[in-house]
């Protein structure tokens, strides 16, 4: 039984912290993935979030009997360490394409139409604390979708909602999210 | 989410539907009733629709190209790394001080110990994808074992545990020192030198096998070299960590194990190379040393690691299994000139030299160590030092065949004085071949000698074995502990009936209770009888209260097993082990079980003794009235069995009443008073109340096995109690027969308290 296995079942019985438990855990797990997968394929090719976070769950867990409660916490872990690694990417490109020495994006320096793709998936992690506030459902459901690269039926199933509310609030959360970066962008 | 956003996330979604733009303008008429705001942030949120699919377009372009881009700094605000800790902080009673290496399992930090001293400490974490509850089990059955080892040469395992995100973690005696390879090829030591440190290494496991304790993962990197005041001494790291992180191997630890293999395939032995993890003994390490030996000789391992990993994992067991490796005279020759060269010098030595000296002994001594078949390797490592050292000393050695010529060659070689000699003066040969003779003479003891050492190095090894199976017994009780604490109580059992010879134990122990319990509540009385009576031999070191219940398990399993000639048995070892208690409890209890059946006279005379110390004041060992009225209408049920057995059936008769009155129910206790008092008064003759309590008795004994039987609690009874009840109303009832018209279950006299 892995570490991981140890976690979840800690979650089904509802212990507190297994949670957060479990994203170090998974972090590491899909940097190694990551990082394995790339030394192998020719460069260029790209690589999906969504298979590196399903590969994770095969190596990590084993294909067999968990339920979906664990399955969803895993997802909702591992689409947050996602997150975590796919930003730091895009900090560093971005820091390089916008010259170096920058700790931070700044983000009133730019037009949105000047934003390279990563200034885009900084803007949306940005906005996304900012969801977050408002609605940390809906937050969530964009971590797991956008980051984590799950369907809206995994998603279902991972939150334990319709799908058709998934598709409404991913909908949603886009629009709100591009809404919120469009005004940040245009505050003097 | 307030209710105003909800309403626009509903109409917005829903007139996203709509994708016609006459009837969406319909929709929204109708849906925003005359709500401009609404209707005004749906429209703009409908609007830059468009636009907000190619922003997360090209957002998710990016994310795919970027997360193979493994030159990931680590850090920045990403959680700490798997297995890595943050510098400065806790773990348990240790302060992470600075990080001193990873290897293939773990990383390695200096910490620093602050309690009960000060002190600092390697503090070795281990990485993921370990069972950290099995490991900290097998940890903890090692660890005393681990404790016994004193050795200048090996660093002891202080402690281990598990961190907060429940990864173990190992504590060993701080090494400072450089692995051995690196050592000797940075100073150049010289073959002898080389050997004189090798010696010390298999010294230093030796002494770890004798204790029962098998490295099983002997490499370069286990090897620190650490001078004290300037001269080299060898320090084996790591001890027991390999066998607490082994689990057994399934397809699907397969995977870890093979991460872990691949740290070390090059020093596997054979028989670990199998995986089955099953087969290994002390001879895996003498295996390893023979690698260890191997590369310090040639500068190279038997099988290059990496061809052995690149060449997967079947054909890398195939190559461990089957392969003959070259000897190392011979592997030194094919190397390029460059290499030899170097390798030469980092030997302190010209290539031929050193072809030269390998050639021979050394190669002989490397490919024994080396043997695919652990029986023709070197017994021990003590066996393997003996005969490096013979080599050093120009002795003939064990591994190599003895032949005639190869003696004769020692002999020169040692006595090159006493040659030179003779060959110088031509006069002397006759006297040259004299000396000669008698020098052959005495060779061959030498071979004889070494070879009874080797034989000698055997029987040690025997005793080694023996000590390693009493480590593993402590194994199989950690392991059996953990499945009862899960209620894996089959499984437990199956563990746990391998174990033999029992050692005391309190683990041992609280298994074996559990075991025997769970058969007897089973109605499997054999082995209930076998697990508990095993028992009696475990919990030796457990305080005379506990164990005395024991007796009673123990004493009513038998007798429902059948065993009836093993019960005279059964009450020797009870009588004697409680003859001296002072524990008024204990000593109750043992009158009881001991009296289950009649005895003669001459097997009871203890009884006399333990009835005195039964009837003492609890003082000191009770500090409530309820628990001493409890422990004395127990007493009185013993003190009654004691007089009926004796024939004082008045004396009996009022025990029970004694029993009957105390107030708190306990029925099992109240059964058997009456079923003693139904055979008392039979033997009064007074065959009324014979019967009437004697149906009583009957009454609560079935009830409660109708009923069914449970492990039970002190306070309503456990288990033996109503096993105890029940043999002695098969006794009362063959003395008295069926009793007439038993009084229904239920009945008043069957569920009042304290009867009478």
């Amino acid at each position: 039984m892995s570490d991981i296995t140890q976690v979840l079942q800690a979650v089904g019985r509802g212990e507190g912290r297994a949670s957060e438990d479990l994203l170090p855990l998974v972090y590491e797990e899909l940097r190694r993935l990551a990082a394995a997968r790339m030394a192998h394929e020719m460069a260029g090719q790209t690589l999906q979030a969504t298979a590196l976070v399903h590969e994770a769950w095969l190596r990590l867990v084993g294909d067999g009997d968990r339920t979906w409660q664990n399955r969803g916490h895993f997802f909702a872990a591992a689409s947050e360490a996602m997150r975590r690694i796919l930003i730091e990417n895009a900090r560093r490109k971005s820091r390089l394409k916008h010259g170096g020495g920058q700790v931070r994006l700044d983000i009133s320096d730019l037009e949105l139409a000047d934003t390279t793709p990563d200034d885009k998936v900084l803007l949306i992690n940005e906005a996304l604390d900012r969801l977050e506030a408002k609605d940390p459902e809906a937050a969530r459901i964009v971590v797991l979708k956008f980051f984590g690269g799950l369907t809206n039926q995994e998603v279902a199933q991972s939150l334990a909602i319709g799908e058709r509310t998934v598709d409404r609030q991913w909908a949603y959360a886009k629009a709100w999210l591009f809404r919120s970066i469009r005004s940040e962008l245009q505050k003097p | 989410m307030n209710a105003a956003a909800q309403r626009e996330e509903a109409v917005f979604y829903a007139a996203l539907k709509v994708t016609d733009p006459g009837q969406r303008a319909a929709f929204l008429e109708q849906a925003c009733a005359g709500d401009t705001g609404l209707r005004a942030n749906v429209e703009e949120l409908l609007a830059s629709q468009p636009d907000v699919e190619d922003f997360f377009a090209e957002g998710g372009a990016a994310l795919k190209m970027i997360v193979g881009d493994a030159s990931v700094p680590a850090g920045l605000a990403a959680p700490t790394r798997l297995g890595e800790e943050e510098i400065g902080s806790r773990i348990g009673r240790y302060k992470l001080l600075q990080k001193i290496g990873e290897g293939g399992c773990g990383v390695v930090y200096m910490a620093e110990q602050q309690e009960p001293v000060r002190r600092r400490v390697a503090l070795k974490i281990i990485k993921l994808g370990m069972d950290t509850k099995n490991v900290i089990a097998r940890f903890e059955a090692e660890r005393q074992a681990l404790a016994l080892m004193d050795h200048l040469n090996i660093a002891r395992v202080l402690d281990g545990g598990a961190t907060h995100t429940g990864r173990p973690y190992f504590v060993m005696e701080l090494v400072r020192g450089i692995r051995i390879t690196d050592y000797c090829d940075q100073n150049h030591l010289d073959t002898r030198q080389r050997l004189d440190l090798f010696i010390q290494i298999c010294h230093a496991i030796q002494h770890a096998h004798q204790k029962g304790i098998i490295h099983r993962d002997i490499k370069p990197s286990n090897i620190l070299i650490t001078l004290h005041d300037g001269v080299p001494v060898p320090k084996v790291i790591d001890f027991g960590i390999a066998k607490a992180t082994e689990g057994p191997l399934t397809d699907k630890t397969l995977f870890t194990a093979y991460e872990q293999f691949i740290g070390t395939p090059a020093y596997m032995s054979p028989e670990q190379a199998e995986l089955s993890g099953l087969d290994i003994d002390t001879r895996s390490d003498i295996y390893s040393l023979g690698v260890l030996l191997y590369e310090l000789l040639t500068g190279r391992t038997p099988f290059d690691a990496k061809q052995l990993v690149q060449s997967g994992l079947d054909e890398m067991r195939r190559t461990i299994r089957e392969r003959e490796p070259q000897r190392p005279s011979t592997m030194v020759t094919t190397l390029q000139h460059a290499e030899l060269v170097i390798t030469a010098q980092r030997r302190h030595a010209e290539p031929p030299k050193l072809i030269l000296t390998l050639k021979g002994d050394l190669d002989w001594i490397v490919m024994k160590a080396l043997e695919k078949d652990r029986v023709r390797r070197y017994q021990t490592a003590n066996g393997l030092a003996m005969d490096v050292q013979r080599y050093l000393n120009n002795e003939p050695v064990v591994a190599r065949p003895p032949s005639r010529f190869y003696r004769f060659r020692k002999l020169v070689r040692r006595n090159r004085v006493v040659f030179a000699a003779a060959g110088a003066v031509a006069v002397a040969l006759l006297a040259g071949l004299c000396i000669c003779s008698w020098l052959l003479v005495r060779e061959r003891q030498a071979y004889r000698r070494a070879v009874q050492a080797e034989q000698e190095q055997a029987r040690l090894r025997l005793a080694a074995e023996s000590a390693r199976r009493q480590a593993e017994t402590r194994e199989r009780i950690a392991h059996a502990i953990m499945l009862v604490g899960q209620e894996r109580v089959a499984e437990a059992d199956k563990l746990i009936a391998e174990v033999s010879p029992t050692q005391p134990s309190f683990e041992c122990a609280a298994v074996l209770r559990s075991v025997g319990s769970w058969h007897a509540l089973r109605d499997e009385w054999e082995p209930a009888a076998q697990r508990l009576g095993a028992l009696l031999d475990a919990n030796v070191n457990d305080a005379w209260d506990d164990s005395s219940l024991d007796f009673l398990r123990a004493g009513v399993a038998l007798v429902e097993s059948g065993r009836t000639q093993d019960y005279q048995w059964f009450r020797e070892k009870a009588l004697s082990r409680f003859r001296d208690t002072s524990n008024p409890v204990s000593a109750e209890r043992i009158v009881k079980i001991a009296l289950l059946f009649p005895a003669d006279e001459k097997g009871t005379a203890p009884l006399d003794t333990l009835a005195k110390t039964a009837n003492k004041p609890f003082s000191g060992l009770i500090d409530n009235v309820e628990d001493e009225s409890f422990r004395a209408a127990w007493r009185a049920v013993s003190m009654a069995l004691l007089d009926y057995r004796r024939a004082n059936y008045a004396g009996s008769l009022d025990w029970c009443r004694q029993c009957l009155a105390f107030s708190d129910y306990n029925a099992p206790r109240i059964a058997t008073a009456r079923i003693l008092r139904a055979m008392a008064c039979f033997q009064l003759h007074q065959t009324a109340e014979a019967n009437a309590e004697l149906a009583q008795g009957r009454n609560l004994v079935e009830g409660k096995f109708k009923a069914g039987l449970d492990v039970g609690a002190a306070a309503q009874g456990f288990w033996f109690d109503w096993v105890f009840a029940r043999i002695l109303l098969r006794e009362a009832t063959g003395l008295i027969g069926e009793s007439p018209a038993p009084l229904p279950v239920g009945s008043p006299a069957a569920s009042h308290p304290g009867g009478e």
